[in-house]
């Protein structure tokens, strides 16, 4: 089965060295998976690698097969999407903002749709104020609404429970949880472990631009066994360094 | 591309950098034609009715000179730094990141707010006309006739045209990926027009060929030289319309 979203050997360097390294990953259908790393470890250069925002020097990026540069825009019109920061301008209100995403996206009753999203992320007291004057979760929450409403099938989002109520982050579980039962490819970055094992199928670590293991979404003390990981690939880089 | 346009004028229809312009351009370029009217009416100093210029006349033909010279540098800068927003805030604001992954081609985003821009623009420019014609019936010069028509449709042209010479901000915006960088360039543009002016290339140099044209009622520079302004501003479209297309967040 083809995967929704893949890398294939994807490697992206910046010039201060840092970046992403021969990494492969694949989101297939019906399945979540978190991925987890330190600040620095590569994880939003991943997701903009998987979604276009940064071509990979060597390797591929596919959409449902197709390399992403080629990817036919209809492919396109059922990925959602939210990469550090919400597709949400602040002169425009919450609602205004939704319709313009639903537009984007080509959404055929845009009307419904918004109604809907609002409804599910409970935005009913924010959705006619600019965003400007939100608070940064409220924000955060029309980003994440304007990302989903479209009922993607291939779902990234690059820490999306930044700055949201415990209230919004049960909400976006239960709602990436719900998706993934219809089907939805879903990729997931974030620092809050215990958050991401809840509803995870794999959890991914990353460490230094690299793919470093999977954890277990029911490995008892997930963060001690995420340091111990993290430490283990430090120690073997740096025994590497001092070999050469 | 319809989706596109929708969402581009909607978000200048609500910026308060659209709304600050428009009133700028159309009020502002009027209120100061106003006043230099006023000024001449009612001034016996000869200083003063010698920095006047053509205004001091107190006729339509000053008062249309007058605001064609205000709008040739004022209304440039006001154009340009609405047009160096549009591009440069998605960088700024972040929301460049959401217009990756879209089912809307990037160069299609950037056609689109070109597309708006010029239909503010032209919206902007007739308006301040049929502003200027007011105020100068206001001002007691008398009826209009066709020669001030005439006037009114070389300023609501001058304004038009200014969209071609704005076009470099757009680009500029976009690799600086800053609002600034577009300005900055804006604020060049003005001073290579006025130093091609006095270089004496003014009508082949299209950055001031549409001041020139106006200015002068259209007698020194050529349908030729004014017919620069479509490659110019067709070379700029297409470096921006790229310059979204190949874009990458590597910044």
């Amino acid at each position: 089965m083809t995967a929704a979203l893949a890398l294939e050997k994807a490697t992206r360097v910046f010039r201060n060295g840092s970046g992403i390294f021969d990494i492969d990953l694949e989101l297939a259908s019906g399945s979540i998976v978190a991925l987890v790393g330190l600040n620095g470890a590569g994880k939003s250069t991943l997701m903009r690698v998987m979604l276009g925002m940064l071509r990979p020097q060597s390797g591929h990026a596919r959409l449902n097969g197709h390399d992403l540069e080629s990817a036919p825009l209809a492919e396109w019109a059922r990925v959602g999407h939210l990469v550090e920061y919400p597709l949400a301008y602040p002169e425009l209100t919450a609602r205004r903002n939704l319709e313009l995403s639903a537009r984007l996206r080509g959404v055929a009753d845009v009307t419904a749709a918004i109604d809907r999203t609002i409804r599910e992320f409970a935005l009913e007291q924010y959705a006619d104020r600019r965003v400007r004057t939100l608070s940064l979760g409220n924000r955060q929450r029309v980003g994440v609404a304007a990302a989903l409403q479209h009922g993607p099938s291939t779902i990234v989002l690059d820490e999306p429970t930044n700055a949201l109520d415990p209230a919004g982050v049960i909400r976006l579980r239960e709602s990436l949880l719900r998706r993934a039962a219809d089907g939805a490819a879903i990729l997931v970055s974030s620092h809050h472990l215990d958050e991401v094992a809840r509803i995870a199928d794999r959890i991914v670590v990353m460490n230094a631009g690299r793919l470093i293991g999977d954890l277990a979404p029911d490995t008892p003390e997930i963060e001690r066994a995420f340091f111990e990981a993290v430490r283990t690939d430090d120690e073997r880089a740096t025994d590497e360094r001092a070999n050469r | 591309m319809r989706a596109a346009i929708w969402a581009e004028a909607v978000k200048l229809a609500g910026s308060t950098v659209g709304r600050v312009a428009s009133v700028a351009i159309v009020v502002g370029i009027s209120v100061i034609s106003a006043s230099m009217l006023l000024a001449a009416a009612t001034t016996t100093d000869p200083q003063l009715l010698a920095k006047l210029g053509p205004v001091a006349a107190g006729d339509w033909r000053g008062f249309l000179l007058g605001a064609v010279q205000i709008t040739g540098a004022g209304g440039l800068g006001g154009f340009a730094v609405v047009l160096a927003w549009m591009f440069g805030r998605e960088f700024g604001d972040g929301t460049i990141a959401g217009l990756f992954a879209l089912p809307v081609r990037r160069s299609t985003i950037a056609l689109a707010k070109l597309v708006v821009y010029l239909c503010w623009a032209v919206a902007m420019s007739v308006l301040l006309a049929i502003v200027l014609a007011l105020v100068g019936t206001v001002a007691g010069l008398g009826p209009i006739g066709s020669g001030t028509l005439e006037a009114l449709a070389r300023q609501a042209a001058l304004g038009v045209m200014s969209v071609a010479i704005t076009l470099p901000v757009a680009w500029a915006a976009t690799l600086a990926r800053s609002v600034l960088g577009g300005v900055s360039v804006a604020i060049a543009l003005v001073v290579v027009a006025q130093v091609s002016v006095l270089a004496g290339l003014g009508g082949w140099m299209p950055l001031a060929a549409p001041a020139l044209w106006a200015i002068s009622l259209g007698i020194t520079v050529s349908p030729l030289q004014l017919s620069l302004l479509v490659p110019f501003g067709a070379i700029f479209v297409v470096l921006v319309a790229q310059s979204w297309r190949r874009m990458q967040l590597d910044r």
